[in-house]
């Protein structure tokens, strides 16, 4: 368990995180979404004790990060997979990382193999791929065994095969009850792999909920009407309580009527109907929504202007 | 996919402290390739320019004036490495905490282990204990090459309580010998220099976390304040000067207190050691309370 209660933290006159609030649950994959620069690796280094608060505190199962007596034991993270020396072999890496924590080279050996390096570990870390990096990152946040564990950006650089790898290697040990907190601002990734989200912008608490919550709470059902009649359709059902977009294709965006209510409206008033489909928002969309006015950069095409 | 350990239990007592610290940060000095590097530049550079300067000077003893004579220095000889050795130690003594900046490891490092006056104590034993195994032992081979050399050109040991004027009147050049007066503490107060400077160098890597920053610092010290003193009138630089890092280090290898070339008289070599030990204290103390401050 994870719980942050008004984490604040201001580098300079920028405020990278907000009053930050949350809770993260074992036994199920967290994910922690926002768009770049939106505070997450701040609020990641300030649950480690790297960054010391401005205001407010963050616990693991209870107890500050300062007050753990074997640190690695019960708390492992990815934070940058290349964040290491680029000289050192891999087992050489992970042995000096296991050996602050009192943590025998058998393990060390153990989650080489988890990870599948057992055959490079003898190789220079430097002379990694950024996919084999990121299995050694993940290696050394499992060195201790620990009940939280934290990623950030743990699919960063990896192949499908690798994604699928991770996504699983998320669940099982989120399914071994252990508290498992990963960033990511690939929504479409964390839509597959989370239960729970917490959700931010500009160092901001957007959402603390569950996957499921989170899209429907935040979505308006809408259904995609097609029809050789629009106009004389659009007026039946705003009639009947709908709320109409027109497209320039002559199609029909309508929100507040189910697909079965536009039907027998449409049926009844005797307007033939070419398409009848409902639109599921993705997750991805549900958060552009929501953190659009939350970005501190936008690029310059396809994105409208933001007010 | 089972990632649980079968085989870890947490210890019952204890914490990540600085015994486990010092066996991490041993293994990161030594699998990392600069550190061999360093190594190798110390003891060639050590006992090579040992053999070089003594070869060099005992061709010269029969030619020597009364003052020359009166200043070959066999034991000063020998430790001709120093001057290279000096910034070699430096940047191994910066690099082991600005290549964790550079590389960002040190973030994996502090999450480890939360005490980061722990981390600092941990890797300055680990320096301090290399450094100084490996400046000592590369002084006394140093030591003991130079003697030979100056042995093969036909140079003889005085009696060791022989006053220096009977240096200048020895027809053969002076050879050393360990047991003389000053001989084994000027030898071993060499690496000793090498260590408190390596130390110095580590403090200012914390400070600064930037490897080329702290270098560049560390060089300063050594080399560019000592002529910035020198533009000063004697009445000014000559209480300084021997307070440089540098003269204090020829203070505790000079086997006799005499006036050097261009500095004031030197301090004796224990009190050199001293003020340079309060230096790296200094130094030292200050990168480990810029840590604790510091975000990482």
């Amino acid at each position: 368990m994870i719980r942050a209660a008004g984490l604040s933290k201001s580098y300079g006159s920028t405020r990278a995180v907000d009053d930050l609030s949350f809770e993260v649950r074992p036994g199920v994959v967290t994910g922690f979404l926002g768009p770049n620069g939106s505070g997450k690796s701040t609020t990641m280094r300030l649950i480690l004790g790297l960054d010391r608060p401005d205001a407010g505190s963050v616990t693991l199962d209870g107890r500050r990060f300062h007050d753990l007596r074997w640190p690695l034991r019960e708390v492992g993270a990815l934070l940058e997979a290349k964040a290491l020396h680029p000289g050192r072999s891999a087992y050489n890496h992970l042995l000096s990382l296991a050996q602050t924590n009192a943590i025998p080279r058998s393990r060390v050996d153990q989650v080489l193999d988890i990870v599948g390096l057992t055959e490079v570990a003898g190789r220079k870390a430097g002379k990694y791929s950024l996919g084999m990096s990121q299995r050694l990152g993940i290696a050394s946040a499992l060195l201790g065994d620990p009940r939280v564990l934290l990623f950030d950006e743990p699919i960063n650089g990896l192949d499908p095969e690798g994604i699928l790898w991770v996504r699983t290697m998320l669940k099982s040990l989120a399914g071994e009850g252990r508290t498992v907190f990963v960033s990511s601002h690939l929504m479409s990734e964390m839509a597959l792999t989370a239960t729970d989200l917490v959700v931010i912008g500009r160092g901001r608490l957007i959402a603390d909920t569950s996957v499921d919550d989170f899209i429907s709470s935040h979505t308006e059902a809408t259904v995609l009407v097609r029809s050789p009649d629009p106009d004389r359709l659009a007026a039946v059902l705003e009639s009947s309580g709908a709320l109409v977009v027109r497209h320039d294709d002559a199609s029909l965006s309508v929100q507040k009527l189910t697909p079965d209510r536009i039907g027998d409206a449409a049926f009844s008033a005797g307007i033939p109907l070419h398409e009848l489909s409902p639109q599921q928002a993705s997750l991805e969309e549900v958060f552009m929504d929501l953190t659009s006015d939350a970005v501190d950069f936008h690029g310059s095409t396809g994105t409208e202007p933001v007010t | 996919m089972t990632v649980t350990a079968s085989t870890l239990s947490a210890p019952e007592s204890g914490r990540a402290g600085w015994t486990q610290g010092v066996r991490s940060e041993w293994t990161k000095l030594r699998s990392v390739r600069s550190t061999w590097v360093s190594v190798v530049i110390i003891v060639v550079a050590g006992v090579g320019l040992s053999a070089l300067v003594s070869n060099i000077e005992a061709g010269r003893w029969t030619t020597l004036g009364l003052v020359d004579r009166a200043q070959f220095d066999p034991v000063r000889f020998s430790q001709t490495g120093v001057f290279i050795s000096q910034f070699v130690v430096g940047v191994l003594g910066a690099l082991v905490i600005t290549s964790e900046y550079s590389t960002g490891s040190i973030r994996t490092t502090l999450s480890a282990v939360p005490h980061r006056t722990t981390v600092l104590a941990a890797k300055a034993v680990v320096v301090g204990v290399v450094i100084l195994v490996l400046s000592e032992v590369t002084a006394f081979l140093s030591f003991f090459v130079g003697q030979l050399v100056l042995t093969a050109h036909g140079g003889r040991g005085l009696p060791s309580n022989a006053s220096i004027l009977s240096q200048v009147r020895s027809p053969t050049i002076p050879v050393v010998s360990i047991t003389d007066p000053g001989a084994l503490r000027a030898v071993f107060l060499c690496g000793v220099y090498l260590t408190l400077l390596s130390l110095i160098a580590f403090g200012i890597g914390f400070a600064l976390r930037h490897t080329a920053g702290a270098i560049s610092l560390f060089v300063g010290v050594l080399l560019v304040i000592p002529l910035i003193i020198q533009i000063f009138p004697a009445s000014i630089a000559d209480p300084i000067e021997r307070f440089l890092p540098s003269n204090l280090g020829l203070a505790m290898i000079e086997v006799g207190t005499r006036k050097t070339d261009f500095a004031g008289v030197l301090l004796t070599p224990w009190a050199a050691t001293g003020v340079l030990a309060v230096y790296a204290t200094v130094v030292v103390t200050v990168g480990g309370l810029l840590l604790v401050r510091r975000d990482a």
